[in-house]
């Protein structure tokens, strides 16, 4: 179980509890659970990569602890 | 510029037209090749050659949700806002289906609820293919009737929000809107006799479970749900079982709508119970030690409170609690303070070891001890992911 850190330095920072083999969906999902907006509304990056619904939280290496990007589509 | 409403355009919901579709999309909608290329300027006449070109309906879609032309076209109607009966039209046409789930859409966000109901529930019978874009760029079969559906009874449809519609037994009641008929109805006239069996199976299926969620709530809310219910089933008596398609769909779509509000209803019951039961397993503990009422009334307030927050904080705020209640003990004078205060801390201890000892998920984990993790995990479970490892 790690946790991951989502800020969209509008003043959302939102901390959320999934598992390492959750995809990108899964966390939106959760996402959108804690903050209100809907799942599809919510984009997630790193920088300038925009990471993609069907990837596990394993496969692009987020760990415990690690800060993502929030942003909406 | 070109991005203006037209200035005669009346305000729709209480707004400018334009932004009954919300910011991102819009700015998405007025960079877009199709909207700069096509759209400019174009009357309601023009609009429907545009519309007759359009070949399939859908949100936004891609890594970066781009509209698609039907989007823009959607808007466009915002922009001009043509009169009711060109849009009526739109509806009534039935050669091009797309124009008409144009109509209908438009219909859906500007219209008021009769309007709504009235024009759209005909299209009910129109089962067209259609083709329809995905979020992620692929295309799916759907049918005009599916659509209407869902613009009828969800309150979100291809990434634009639709405005609040009263539900249509409400407009029953009042009167506006008679019970609904279906095409169907006729056809199965016969059936009727055979068809009483059924309706009381399928009577007794909702009644079932709706005494579950009705656990939490206070007898007369059920007396008002259970009125209307009935009300509701001697109009449609005789189309209840009837169009079940129809009507099945637009119960369970009802229901839906009546089960997410009620799921919310019984996760915040659940959750505040829930909260409850973990208060008197913990001071269970200290109730025997202590018969005090009023004690035991601050102590709940004050241990709601905390609870209420996050579990870190209060586990400290206890403390500085109990600090206070040994601190209130003695200034009651109330004998044996020190063997109180050793339990006390060891209460503590067992608390907390018992708190580090979590991370064993059970079933689909939401009887965690952890309630953290415990919460985690219905969220998770009631989107359908597995419970935290």
């Amino acid at each position: 179980m790690i946790e991951v850190v989502l800020n969209d330095r509008l003043g959302k920072k939102v901390r959320v509890k999934c598992n390492e083999d959750d995809t990108i969906g899964d966390l939106k999902k959760l996402v959108a659970a804690q903050t209100g907006t809907r799942a599809d509304k919510i984009r997630i990056q790193k920088w300038y990569n925009v990471y993609k619904d069907h990837i596990t939280l394993q496969d692009y290496e987020i760990h415990d602890g690690m800060g993502l990007e929030l942003y909406y589509n | 510029m070109a991005n203006r409403t037209d200035p005669t355009a009346k305000n729709i919901h209480g707004t400018n037209p334009q932004n009954l579709v919300e910011k991102i999309l819009r700015s998405k909608i007025y960079q877009n090749t199709y909207w700069k290329e096509q759209c400019f300027g174009l009357t309601a006449e023009t609009l429907v050659d545009k519309a007759m070109e359009l070949d399939h309906v859908g949100g936004t879609f891609g890594g970066n949700r781009r509209p698609t032309p039907f989007m823009c076209l959607v808007m466009k109607m915002l922009q001009i806002q043509p009169e009711k009966d060109i849009v009526v039209e739109f509806i009534k046409n039935e050669d091009y289906k797309y124009v008409r789930v144009l109509g209908a859409f438009y219909l859906r966000l500007t219209g008021t609820d009769t309007d709504v109901y009235q024009y759209l529930e005909p299209l009910y019978n129109d089962y067209r293919k259609l083709r329809q874009k995905l979020a992620d760029g692929r295309f799916a079969l759907t049918h005009v009737d599916e659509v209407i559906d869902e613009l009828l009874t969800k309150d979100y449809s291809c990434d634009i929000a639709m405005p609040r519609i009263k539900k249509r037994w409400t407009l029953e009641s009042i009167g506006t809107l008679e019970p609904r008929r279906s095409a169907l109805e006729d056809d199965f006239e016969e059936e009727e006799d055979k068809e009483d069996d059924d309706q009381i199976m399928i009577d007794s299926e909702p009644d079932a479970r709706e005494k579950d969620h009705y656990r939490g709530r206070s007898p007369a809310r059920d007396r008002d749900r259970d009125r209307k219910r009935d009300s509701h089933r001697q109009y449609r008596e005789r189309d209840y079982d009837r169009d079940r398609d129809h009507d099945h769909d637009r119960d369970r779509g009802r229901g839906r709508d009546r089960d997410r509000g009620r799921e919310r209803e019984r996760d915040r019951d659940r959750y505040r119970l829930r909260d409850d039961r973990d208060h008197g397993r913990e001071r269970g503990r200290e109730r025997e030690r202590d018969d005090r009422e009023s004690d035991r009334r601050d102590r709940d307030r004050c241990r709601r409170r905390s609870y209420s927050r996050s579990r870190s904080r209060s586990r400290s705020r206890d403390r500085k609690e109990r600090g206070g209640d040994r601190d209130h003990r003695k200034r009651h004078g109330r004998s044996s303070a020190s063997p109180r205060k050793h339990e006390d801390e060891n209460g503590n201890v067992r608390e907390e070891s018992k708190k580090k000892k979590q991370k064993k998920p059970k079933e689909d984990g939401t009887d965690h001890p952890d309630p953290e993790i415990a919460e985690a995990n219905r969220i998770r479970a009631s989107l359908g992911m597995k419970p935290l490892k």
